[in-house]
């Protein structure tokens, strides 16, 4: 017999890429991507003709300030970089190869602007259609999007929607602007008939760490506004109509952005002990000011890690200035009180500073970037040490430095900060105390870990690059992503070391690569020693809710068996069968990484595909 | 009129973003500017954003920036400059 939903209605399952990972149920809100299916055709007369063109004059106004207003609010929500996408659509519309040719279809053929802008739009993008490099193509969507707009506004309509409190976007295609539109408060998760990988909508999810799979076929026919979903957006899995279970295994999954499974306030804020009474503290990585709003929300003890870079890319590239850091890193200390906020020093490659020859960079990632740019740059490193000396006046601030690879890194940035400390103080200027501590990402820093520990105030171990570095993988690159494996017996060992070396110098370490996000693998990282993690916020009520039931002995054990492991595989299938086994309620099968064959590709789909830039 | 040929060295070719850019810095002068692939397969008023898209200019193709006017040399330098900095995004190795 067939499942069926609360409605009765039969459950009925769709297959997709899931490219920003987690969980959600709720209802559907279908939205309508680009212009209105019908627009009418109608010769009016020549009297008629100068007012067809002046209301599409009108038209292209309002759309315009549209647009304006969109451009304004993505840069404040998501910076510059993905608000570009709205400059872009600002010139279109103003395109005399758009208004020139509507406008003289109007003239000769007396049509009605609508018919004229749809004509005129239908051969731009039969144009479009031809392209054959993929990204291009995609990019037709942006026409159309604008094509819609002022056809939109040719027909007097708003097309932003009210949205329910359980909204699941259900889209064909979800175009950049009506992503821009949502109030992202509401939406629980996205999901569309197309897209890939690179679509603003995938991109901006992930910014925002909502739930979405795209190219899930055909979904848009079949689902109504209003209809239970279920989106599991780490298997790439929707469910129209989905049965009780479904909805509560899942709801138990979904990341706390259901009001009713987010944690209140005091809960959040209660330690956290797991089940032997050890205190694990779970912090935020942030990036978008968007994000900050889920650092209270999720209960995060303040932000373990700041991605500052996010300043530069917000405008547009150019070195922030001391008040405008400032003014940044004020706001965050406010936001996390008692708690405090790590800052890392901006994590950029030379290209971005255009320091040094990017054309002559082979390796970047291997080249003038993070700490060594801060070094070279000087100016640069002395006014974010200056902004944030000056904000921990406000609040619990401390800085981290990227991509050390000798103690001497240290040593050079410590002279610069201290220098700009003892200048403030000389200028009259309220500073802070600040904390320095070093992000262990580069093998050579493990291997010197215990004597880095005694020139640092804490370690943050990024294991996103650790992995990257010391298994020699690009994490960008797709042809090698198998090799990408976070369980490998020599992460696991480099975890370690740079954890006890920094309990036996007395100091915290924080550990806030992807890694820390995921239930299995937050056991893990605690039972090598671990007892402060990062992570996304919007994955802490999911890593809380399995700390909180394991024993540090049973995880040290399992993470022991992990250690001695030969190879990757033998790792995961120590953690895939042990965890389940001690902890059966918290780790069901479905839990637990995936067994071989489909993990590699949905890890790589979730954390390294590449991204538009 | 001014010319030079330059190879588009962003991964993602010249999409809507970076056309934008390109548009952005050709509207700055006051000559007629001009952008054509090497190869014969198209050519765009580099200050039209829908003919640049046209182009379907991905990393790799050559391109020819032709400039009459006054200006004529500043923009076909500026423009040039900005396509090899591959649109301050990430440039293929």
């Amino acid at each position: 017999m067939s499942r069926r939903g609360r409605t009765g209605k039969r459950e009925r399952k769709w297959l997709g890429v899931a490219v920003s990972e987690g969980a959600a149920v709720g209802r559907v809100m279908r939205v309508h991507g680009g212009a209105p299916a019908q627009v009418y055709h109608a010769t009016v007369d020549a009297s008629d003709v100068r007012r067809e063109l002046r209301r599409f004059h009108a038209a292209l106004r309002l759309a315009r300030r549209q647009l304006v207003t969109l451009k304004r609010r993505a840069e404040h929500l998501l910076g510059s970089e993905h608000a570009s996408i709205f400059d872009a659509h600002l010139l279109m519309l103003e395109d005399p190869k758009l208004g020139g040719d509507v406008e003289k279809y109007i003239l000769d053929e007396r049509a009605n602007a609508e018919w004229a802008v749809k004509v005129v739009g239908d051969r731009l993008l039969a144009v479009y259609a031809n392209i054959k490099d993929d990204y291009l193509r995609e990019r037709s969507s942006d026409v159309e999007d604008v094509l819609g707009r002022l056809l939109a506004a040719l027909s007097g309509e708003s097309r932003s929607s009210r949205l329910t409190e359980d909204a699941v976007l259900v889209a064909e295609e979800l175009l950049p602007s009506a992503v821009a539109e949502l109030d992202f408060a509401h939406v629980r998760a996205i999901v569309s008939d197309a897209g890939g990988w690179t679509s603003h909508a995938a991109i901006i999810a992930r910014g925002l760490g909502i739930p979405a799979v795209v190219g899930v076929r055909d979904l848009f026919r079949h689902a109504r506004t209003g209809d239970e979903i279920a989106v599991d957006a780490v298997r790439g899995e929707i469910l129209l109509h989905p049965a009780q279970a479904i909805r509560e295994e899942l709801a138990s999954r979904t990341s706390g952005r259901k009001p009713a499974a987010c944690p209140t306030h005091d809960a959040g804020r209660a330690p956290l002990l797991t089940g032997d009474g050890v205190e694990i503290i779970l912090r935020a990585n942030v990036e978008l000011p968007a994000e900050f709003d889920g650092v209270k929300r999720y209960g995060a003890r303040g932000v373990g890690l700041y991605r500052s870079e996010f300043l530069f890319s917000q405008r547009g590239g150019r070195v922030p200035s001391e008040d405008e850091q400032f003014r940044a890193y004020a706001q965050l200390a406010e936001l996390t009180g008692d708690d405090g906020a790590k800052i890392r020093l901006f994590d950029l490659g030379g290209d971005k500073l255009g320091a040094g020859e990017p054309e002559t960079e082979r390796n970047p990632a291997l080249g003038l970037r993070a700490i060594r740019l801060c070094l070279r740059r000087e100016d640069v490193l002395r006014t974010q040490a200056r902004a944030v000396l000056r904000a921990a006046a406000r609040g619990r601030l401390d800085l981290v430095l990227p991509m050390i690879s000798d103690i001497d890194d240290v040593r050079r940035a410590r002279t610069v900060i201290d220098d700009e400390r003892t200048r403030l103080i000389g200028e009259g200027v309220e500073i802070g105390a600040i904390k320095i501590g070093a992000m262990i990402e580069v093998p050579s820093a493990v291997f010197v870990a215990e004597k880095l520990a005694r020139e640092v105030d804490f370690f943050s171990l990024g294991t996103n690059d650790l992995v990257q570095y010391l298994l020699a993988v690009d994490r960008s690159n797709d042809e090698v992503a198998e090799w990408f494996r976070s369980l490998h017996p020599a992460v696991l060992q480099s975890v370690q070391r740079a954890v006890s070396a920094a309990r036996d110098a007395r100091i915290p370490s924080i550990v806030c690569g992807e890694m820390a996000s995921g239930p299995a693998y937050a056991t893990v990282l605690v039972g090598l020693g671990a007892r402060e993690l990062s992570m996304t916020a919007t994955a802490i009520p999911r890593v809380r809710a399995a700390l909180a039931g394991i024993e540090i002995g049973a995880a040290e054990e399992i993470a022991g068996e992990c250690l001695a492991a030969s190879t990757a595989d033998e790792a995961e299938e120590i953690v895939r069968l042990r965890l389940g086994a001690r902890w059966p309620q918290l780790f069901p099968p479905k839990a637990l990484p995936a067994p071989k064959a489909g993990r590699y590709n949905s890890e790589q789909a979730v954390r390294g595909g590449p991204t538009a830039s | 009129m001014y010319e030079r040929n330059v190879i588009v060295v962003n991964r993602l070719g010249l999409h809507a973003r970076a056309a934008a850019k390109l548009v952005r810095a050709a509207t700055a002068f006051r000559g007629g500017l001009r952008v054509e692939r090497a190869d014969g397969g198209g050519a765009a008023d580099a200050k039209s954003i829908l003919s640049v898209l046209a182009l379907a200019a991905a990393c790799g193709t050559e391109l020819r920036v032709v400039c009459t006017g006054p200006d004529e040399r500043e923009a076909v330098e500026a423009v040039c400059a900005l396509v090899e900095s591959g649109f301050g995004e990430e440039v293929e190795a």
